[in-house]
């Protein structure tokens, strides 16, 4: 347990060291902070409006400004932010899920099984995300489920497609031998032995799939099939400002920059943590140093 | 333990890989497997531990200790690999997962068989890292951090950690250079015989053979042509496939001898 706290701080300090580290650590801290102040504090409730002030400039009142129904931009930026961490983190760990288990049938040394699946997930890959939140909508209607649903499906095929390279690189190498040798279940040699190994491509799949998340969330909410009215988030924010953006450009700019900065420092954040996290590439994870 | 093969087809498809195999290790013995590269050593390795490849298939018996393991279950294959069956592989740096340290590679084994404390299982790893010569600072290195002798020392530690009663090395000392070999088949030979587990040493290097094994089976495209006590069979080959590589492995140990002395 001291050894896993130990190898964090190492892998944090080294992300901090590089500089899109250090951003996607920022902003990354800035987003989980500001979600969870959210939940017990913003500047203004949520259904407070004030139709004397609508579309208003920012002001020391309303610090970026208010929208068409005069209510404060901040306090719903602030509450969606809560709304597209948890999109992003569920759809993360669906997409993983899902992915891994197909990377399991993929790289099986049962043939058929690896035949299959790798057919099923070139055939499956081409359906558009879209159309499967789309056709999810019509049960279950629009709701944040659906986007977490739609995309951990999407972004879990694009996973095992990516992975199956590495994965089967190391299915096939020796040390997965000698673990099967050492009589350990075929299970978990997957999950200690082969997972392990595509870390560098899965980190970086993964945070690039949470970034994604959050424009898919935008998108689909502006379709109308995204999170629910009155239900706060980015693309909520953004849906309802679009439409005015010749006369009122700024309700528009704030959830964009929102997006824009956060999308970006999740990508960074795959490529920071993959550099930091590889003992490989990190020297200063490795131990015994002293020698050699 | 002993190992008592009868008959051993082994084929992959429709092509026969090796067809009536007959073999014994007695127990503490150590027993060398030679033939030229394809001629199914290595399968015979594997149908030992139970890892044919899935479109291989195996007829005859094959019992390790009394145990039938033709046809033997999954779950009863696990607990024997590892517990009772050690192997060492021919390339070591391939054989170590290239993100688990030493510590954690050595102590796989037991962690899978033993209900051992995280103290008890630690103190067994560093016990088993100064036998095979290495420091206490290799605990918490990565394979890519080991030279090769290195590597193959960890590897030996793993096979060997829970005492296994038969070791398959396959190939142990092909990926080594000349010197290392040696210390590594020393090193191999004399732990086998403090443990008295029985060997299987898998080789295509005559010099090596002589080190680590007294009697040994000559296979030459899947059929065991010649078997017989390892010196008798270095100095008198009687069959023409065994006289062949006698001959080419003399020549290679001569060459080897003659760079060795021109490089100092």
């Amino acid at each position: 347990m001291a050894t896993l706290r130990v190898t964090l701080r190492v892998i944090l300090r080294s992300m901090w060291r590089r500089a899109g580290g250090r951003y996607s650590l920022i902003v990354l801290g800035l987003w989980v902070l500001v979600s969870l102040v959210s939940l017990v504090w913003t500047p203004y409730s949520l259904l407070a409006t004030d139709g004397f002030h609508v579309w208003s400039k920012p002001s020391a009142a309303h610090p970026l400004g208010t929208d068409g129904v005069g209510a404060d931009v901040l306090s719903w930026l602030m509450a969606g932010s809560r709304t597209n961490l948890i999109i992003a983190a569920l759809s993360v760990i669906v997409a993983a899920a899902f992915g891994l288990l197909l990377v399991a049938a993929m790289v099986s040394r049962h043939g058929a099984l690896s035949a299959v699946s790798v057919v099923l997930v070139d055939a499956l890959i081409s359906v558009p995300t879209v159309l499967v939140a789309l056709i999810l909508c019509v049960p279950f209607g629009a709701s944040a489920a659906v986007i977490v649903a739609a995309c951990g499906f999407a972004y879990g095929l694009n996973l095992a497609r990516i992975l199956r390279p590495s994965a089967m690189l190391a299915a096939r190498s020796a040390y997965v031998q000698s673990a099967l040798h050492s009589g350990m279940p075929a299970a978990r040699v997957f999950l200690t032995h082969i997972v392990p190994n595509t870390l560098p491509v899965l980190v970086v799949q993964l945070s690039m799939s949470a970034g994604t998340s959050i424009l898919a969330e935008a998108g689909l909410t502006y379709l109308g099939i995204g999170v629910g009215a009155g239900v706060p988030s980015w693309g909520h924010s953004l849906a309802t400002s679009v439409k005015f953006v010749g006369i009122y450009p700024l309700t528009v700019l704030w959830p964009g920059l929102v997006v824009t900065a956060v999308v970006v420092a999740l990508n960074l954040l795959g490529d920071a943590l993959r550099d930091a996290a590889d003992p490989l590439a990190n020297p200063a994870l490795r131990g015994g140093q002293d020698e050699r | 333990m002993s190992v008592e093969i009868r008959n051993l087809n082994i084929t992959i498809g429709s092509k026969p890989i090796v067809h009536d195999i007959d073999m014994d290790i007695a127990d503490g013995e150590r027993v060398g497997l030679v033939g030229s590269s394809g001629s199914g050593k290595s399968m015979i390795a594997k149908a030992l531990m139970g890892l044919l490849p899935a479109n291989a298939s195996a007829d005859g018996s094959v019992r390790a200790g009394g145990a039938q393991l033709i046809g033997a279950n999954d779950t009863d294959m696990a607990d024997l690999r590892g517990r009772y069956m050690g192997m060492v592989f021919q390339n070591p740096a391939a054989a170590l997962n290239p993100v688990t340290t030493v510590a954690q590679q050595v102590e796989l084994p037991l962690r899978l068989h033993y209900d051992l404390s995280a103290p008890e299982r630690q103190e067994r790893v560093k016990t088993m890292l100064s036998k095979v010569g290495l420091p206490e600072s290799a605990l918490g290195k990565y394979p890519h951090e080991l030279s090769g002798g290195q590597a193959q020392r960890v590897g030996i530690a793993t096979a060997l950690i829970t005492s296994p009663r038969l070791i398959i090395a396959d190939e142990p000392t092909t990926a080594l250079d000349a010197i290392t070999q040696r210390q590594i088949v020393d090193l191999l030979t004399s732990l086998v015989d403090d443990a008295g587990a029985s060997m299987l040493f898998i080789t295509h290097d005559f010099a090596v053979l002589a080190r680590a094994t007294t009697r040994c089976y000559v296979l030459e495209d899947g059929a065991m042509v010649e078997s017989g006590a390892t010196a008798d069979l270095l100095d008198h080959p009687h069959t023409e496939q065994a006289r062949k590589l006698v001959a080419a492995a003399r020549e290679l140990t001569l060459h080897r001898q003659e760079a060795e002395v021109h490089h100092g």
